[in-house]
């Protein structure tokens, strides 16, 4: 117990504590969750003349259910942080502010990119099955080998196409994360509210102050990297960007916990 | 135990100071009130004591540690009681295994015998308690971790008289000489005979910090036909009579300590000076 920083033991009696508190609540979710997508997909194929999904509609209503479910799971982190009585019940639990930070890292972040597509995909094949046993319609089960994107681009750019998708992704997770460990009452409408904001004024900036001044028309020389002028280079730049705005957030997030007070 | 020196503490900059220049000095071994007209900073000072305010300025150090740092070695000795607290929705045995293996220390044995002693009927959701039933879970939990510091704020509120009676019974039963309590409280009836140290707070500074033995060898609190004399200190008007504070003269006596309060707050530096 002398390390103050991270102990294991201390992690796992974390993670013990919350399976016991929020038994309830996990299950009810797991229910909601599946319930949700067993209906919605009922209704879509009923609206379809009971025609069976291919593997492309199987994607799209995945990605679909994991980014809706999973930034609303996500936007709720730091649930102690709603109120002052649970912050300081929260705060004074002995274990390091790093522990409790990697803790709901994996306890949101991690758990929606590995149980929602789990549970979706297990209630998919039950709803496609129930559908045929019910209404004798076709179903195909889907395996991960059909679900992979068909992805051609040119050989040089792939790997940053993948750091592009995997990091914008994780922002997208990553935002609502930092944003409920800031806010303390209705932490995800804030959140979103403050990326609109951060986003118009960017907007706003470019279209009022930058491209009257005709920036545009600079031409770079090619070893800089902040003005790319490949798309390599753009594709590197927006990849570096998409990692350090990620890795800020998470900053963020951590002294957020560790500077609380209450 | 804990050690204070030159704290100076404010909510914001705009703001006066709460704490200026505090000092204070506390030892294992006893049960120290800390009492205070309302809003003058006892549940502040509480949680920069255990880290969850951070101070302005000024040293504050406790069981070694600098609280505002929340190390889990520092955070697995000590508990604090909230006035307002919520508890999950299970079971007191679920409870306890998902928070008893925090604290090194912790006795279920001593838990179970305090659940008894308060006697908390079983249940399958601790939301079902009502809130002096959660509140005294909450205090036998606390009592049952061990820890070398126990804060507790305002925790007879909520409670019914045979339950005060009780806790004040299984506080002083349950505590070891390497333990140390904060009691804060305006009521100050429900922990006499309980705290061996005041320390009283007022505008940002301890204008008190006794030993009661040491007030009550200065110090005869009793009951007189008249509230005014050479020898009276302080009084205060009661049905029939007089409460009165008068220097002792032979012995001690026990400490009214709702009367010295009001004597120290409100009655002028007459009793201040005589227990310098």
């Amino acid at each position: 117990m002398s390390n103050n920083t991270f102990n294991f033991s201390r992690f796992v009696k974390l993670f013990r504590q919350h399976m016991i508190h929020n038994q309830k609540l996990m299950l009810f979710s797991i229910v909601g969750y599946s319930g949700m997508v067993f209906i919605v997909l009922s209704l879509a194929q009923l609206a379809n003349d009971l025609e069976a999904f291919d593997p492309d509609e199987f994607l799209g209503f995945m990605i679909g259910f994991v980014a809706v479910f999973g930034i609303l799971y996500v936007g709720h982190s730091f649930p102690a942080f709603r109120t002052k009585e649970t912050t300081i019940t929260y705060l004074t639990v002995p274990a390091s502010a790093f522990e409790k930070f990697v803790f709901e890292f994996i306890s949101r972040v991690g758990i929606i990119l590995v149980m929602l597509p789990i549970l979706f995909w297990l209630v998919y094949h039950l709803q496609g099955y129930f559908f045929k046993w019910l209404a004798d319609t076709q179903f195909v089960a889907v395996g991960f080998a059909q679900i992979q994107p068909e992805i051609t681009p040119e050989a040089d750019n792939l790997s940053w196409i993948y750091v592009i998708v995997g990091a914008s992704s994780l922002l997208a997770l990553i935002l609502p994360f930092t944003g409920s460990a800031m806010f303390g009452k209705q932490p995800l409408v804030k959140t979103l509210f403050t990326v609109a904001l951060i986003i118009l004024s960017f907007t706003a900036f470019t279209w009022f102050v930058l491209d009257p001044l005709g920036l545009q028309n600079y031409r770079a020389h090619d070893s800089m990297w902040l003005i790319p002028t490949t798309e390599l280079a753009a594709l590197r730049l927006f990849g570096i960007g998409l990692i350090v705005a990620n890795l800020t957030m998470l900053t963020v997030a951590f002294l957020k916990i560790k500077e609380k007070e209450v | 135990m804990i050690d204070i020196k030159n704290l100076h503490f404010t909510y914001s900059k705009k703001q006066p100071p709460l704490f200026s220049n505090l000092d204070c000095e506390l030892q294992p071994g006893s049960i120290a009130g800390l009492l205070g007209k309302n809003g003058a900073g006892k549940t502040t000072l509480l949680k920069i004591m255990i880290g969850l305010l951070f101070p302005t300025d000024g040293q504050i150090k406790v069981n070694e540690h600098k609280p505002g740092k929340r190390q889990p070695s520092f955070l697995q000795d000590l508990y604090f009681v909230s006035e307002e607290f919520t508890l999950p929705s299970i079971s007191i045995p679920d409870y306890v295994k998902a928070n008893s293996g925090f604290y090194p220390m912790f006795d279920g044995a001593l838990l179970e015998r305090l659940i008894a002693d308060f006697e908390l009927p079983e249940t399958k959701s601790l939301q079902k308690l009502s809130y002096g039933q959660k509140k005294k879970f909450i205090i036998s939990f606390a009592l049952a971790t061990k820890c070398r510091l126990l804060v507790l704020d305002e925790p007879t509120n909520g409670l019914d008289i045979p339950s005060k009676a009780i806790f004040r019974k299984v506080l002083a039963g349950s505590l070891s000489e390497e333990q140390l309590v904060i009691i804060s409280t305006h009521q100050v009836k429900d922990v006499e005979n309980l705290i061996d140290r005041i320390l009283l707070l007022e505008n940002g500074q301890f204008i008190m910090q006794k030993d009661l033995y040491e007030i009550s060898s200065k110090l005869n609190f009793a009951t007189s036909a008249t509230g005014e004399g050479d020898d009276i200190l302080y009084s205060e008007i009661i049905p029939g009579g007089y409460k009165v504070i008068t220097p002792q003269v032979n012995g001690s006596s026990s400490v009214d300590i709702e009367l010295l309060f009001n004597a120290i707050t409100q009655g002028g530096d007459k009793v201040k000076d005589h227990v310098k």
